[in-house]
């Protein structure tokens, strides 16, 4: 993704210079509300919102959770807030794109309200003022059911949020396989090795800057480098290298017994799903931790697939909502931002979606918590509280494309010795 | 091998090639698991008709805008581009061959440039996330397809019969109608098929001038792909194309009907 978005970057600017560079667009319309929601109370936001239309625009190749949207989150706002949610698939490099060339020609009143976004996406759009901020300061669910101490809801990726982004749900890096077919579940990076040379060429990896590959190949670097020593290195190739070598030189000893030998590595993780599907690859890697009985339901994997983890625990991320610098209706947007953050509705995605929650079980009542134990996740999956007892921080967000950098020019196709 | 045999069996297997890779689309939008080394699907399953029916996806009002937008896009396109084809096959005038190297210009520029130049334009005009937006920059990346089809079909045309007519007495508008335009139905039909399809499947053109709010078979099919869904993203192929076929097909009849009658 991280090459695609440079494309993206240079295009829009020979775009802009293409086009009517030269006619400066004094921009249109008015800000949207007549409400400044900087100074407005809650309640003078809750009525702004009454009636209105919100857009939320994000990743839309998931239909569960477009349907979840469209349904369970839709009908809630609507009744308990009168605001008809209205949901946009589109992917957030093209969400960026948009904005900025709003943001290029003036733009007050864009069509944006809510963005789904996190990580490199999220710093990038922070930086270049695309966000509208800092707001989850006057959402009531924040101080209600948020650990507001959490370093997940303080920073993302090491960047601090600084109340530009509200917490959506919890991802977590998880393997997988089929029980039936290989009994056994490698639970360190050494005995993936084994794993790998016992099955040759029946396991790989998504290729980064693909989002699961890049945090699979972090997740190694933790394994052999331990996580610590990463949260405050600088983003320097030099300096990265050196501190990575052991872990690079463990997947220069992976390459030999990977598909295809380590010479090419499939493009997206969707991709390594489906060769998993498939049963051409054995292993399988997902940012989604309950992503194995969702597609035990839907007939897509065997019954006997199962979930594990390393030992040493794998990367965890949260992803978040954040609200457009032109957003039409920001009112609307908090409100139904505030809404997703209720324990109600987070039940509900844990429920449906089977997506780990984002509100403190130290914050929730007795009844919700029994709510939130009582959900049935499927087959084949770990636990929440197993997860969350093997989950590892996130790499600060500039160090990401460095790793995925180095990852090009002294992984693929080579080999040690 | 005679000749009319050895016609048959390059067209037989240009259609094999062209059909059993779309028949797949059948079978994979109703696969439950098909795993290698099998033959035929393991197990199968209706999971994507009912997303596609009962999903909240409205999916027959997205079919429906899909294909009221394309027909516009190839009707708008066709009309222009014969306008054009006329103008720059029969008349002289200065700057003609200006005139049809615009013509061609948006396929020299690749599309995603085009789109955001346009963009940044629309945003400008107060165009951008609105259906004459999307429709217009449509209309700008089919032209120069329907322009090509058309002059060709124009000049091998001519005008010859048209003149006769107007010698005959018959006003241009009559002359054009009866004399020339049923000789150009073939050409036509190629055009509106031709910007039909383009239209269809435009995606990122749709998505970033239409800001997601003018929603299109296209913009829900493409995600269902990149995230690996096959049995949804066969499912909504197969309506993509079976839709995109009845079209041609009706197109084909009209055009027919207009080269019989003589007129439209």
């Amino acid at each position: 993704m991280g090459n695609w978005k440079r494309i993206l970057t240079l295009l829009l600017v020979l775009a802009a210079t293409l086009a009517l560079a030269a006619c400066g667009g004094a921009g249109e319309g008015d800000a949207g509300d007549a409400l400044d929601p900087a100074d407005a109370s809650w309640e003078e936001i809750l009525a702004a919102a009454e009636g209105t239309t919100v857009t939320f625009y994000g990743w839309g190749g998931d239909e569960n959770r477009n349907n979840w949207l469209n349904t369970a989150v839709a009908d809630y706002v609507k009744e308990e807030y009168d605001i008809t949610l209205e949901v946009v698939g589109m992917n957030i490099e093209d969400i960026l794109a948009k904005l900025s060339g709003e943001k290029e020609a003036g733009t007050q009143a864009g069509s944006i309200d809510m963005i789904w976004i996190n990580g490199e996406n999220f710093y990038s759009a922070k930086e270049n003022g695309l966000l509208y901020g800092p707001f989850t300061q006057r959402l009531p669910n924040m101080e209600a059911y948020i650990d507001l101490e959490d370093p997940e809801t303080r920073s993302d990726f090491c960047m601090p949020i600084d109340g530009y982004e509200a917490p959506y749900a919890k991802a977590q890096l998880v393997l997988y396989r089929d029980s039936a077919v290989t009994p056994e579940a490698p639970a360190s990076a050494q005995e993936l090795l084994d794993f790998c040379r016992q099955y040759p060429g029946r396991v790989t990896y998504p290729a980064p800057p693909d989002f699961t590959g890049s945090a699979f190949v972090r997740n190694i670097i933790y394994e052999l480098c331990g996580w610590e020593q990463f949260q405050d290195m600088e983003a320097d190739y030099d300096t990265v290298k050196a501190a990575i070598e052991p872990a690079l030189t463990y997947l220069r000893d992976l390459n030999p017994s990977l598909w295809n030998e380590g010479r090419t590595f499939p493009d997206a993780s969707t991709t390594v799903d489906a060769m998993f599907a498939d049963g051409e690859l054995l292993l399988s890697v997902s940012y989604a931790p309950f992503t194995v009985a969702t597609g035990i339901d839907q007939g897509l994997y065997a019954d006997t697939t199962e979930t594990f983890v390393f030992d040493n625990g794998t990367i965890g991320n949260t992803n978040y909502m954040a609200i457009a610098f032109n957003a039409p209706n920001m009112a609307g947007a908090m409100v139904v931002i505030n809404a997703i953050l209720s324990a109600q509705m987070q039940l509900s995605q844990y429920e449906t979606l089977r997506e780990l929650p984002v509100v403190d079980s130290a914050k929730l009542s007795g009844e919700e918590q029994a709510a939130f134990d009582a959900v049935d996740l499927g087959q084949g999956v770990l636990t929440q509280a197993e997860l969350l007892s093997r989950r590892l921080p996130e790499m600060p967000a500039d160090l990401v494309p460095v790793i995925e950098e180095i990852w090009l020019n002294e992984v693929v196709g080579k080999y040690n010795g | 091998m005679s000749r009319k045999a050895f016609s048959r069996l390059v067209l037989g297997v240009t259609a094999v090639c062209v059909l059993a890779p779309a028949a797949l689309l059948l079978v994979w939008s109703v696969t439950g698991r098909w795993p290698w080394p099998r033959l035929t699907p393991e197990t199968y399953s209706l999971r994507t008709l009912r997303e596609l029916l009962l999903g909240s996806g409205g999916f027959l009002p997205l079919l429906g805008s899909s294909i009221a937008l394309a027909g516009a896009t190839a009707a708008l396109a066709t009309a222009v581009a014969l306008l054009t084809a006329r103008a720059t096959a029969f008349y002289s005038f200065p700057g003609r061959g200006l005139a049809r190297f615009c013509g061609i210009l948006p396929l020299l520029v690749p599309g995603t440039v085009l789109a955001m130049g346009l963009h940044l334009a629309f945003l400008r005009l107060g165009l951008a996330d609105t259906v004459v937006g999307v429709l217009l920059v449509h209309l700008v990346s089919a032209l120069p397809y329907c322009i090509a089809i058309l002059t060709d079909v124009t000049a091998a045309v001519g005008l010859a019969l048209e003149e006769q007519a107007a010698v005959l007495g018959a006003p241009p508008l009559t002359a054009f109608r009866g004399a020339t335009l049923p000789r150009l139905a073939p050409g036509i039909l190629s055009s509106m098929s031709m910007a039909f399809t383009i239209s269809y499947s435009q995606y990122f053109s749709t998505l970033l001038i239409g800001g997601g709010r003018v929603r299109t078979l296209a913009l829900v099919l493409v995600p269902y792909i990149q995230s690996g869904d096959r049995p949804l993203a066969a499912a909504y192929a197969a309506v993509f194309t079976g839709s995109a076929l009845l079209v041609f097909a009706l197109f084909e009849w009209a055009i027919r009907r207009m080269e019989r009658r003589g007129a439209l």
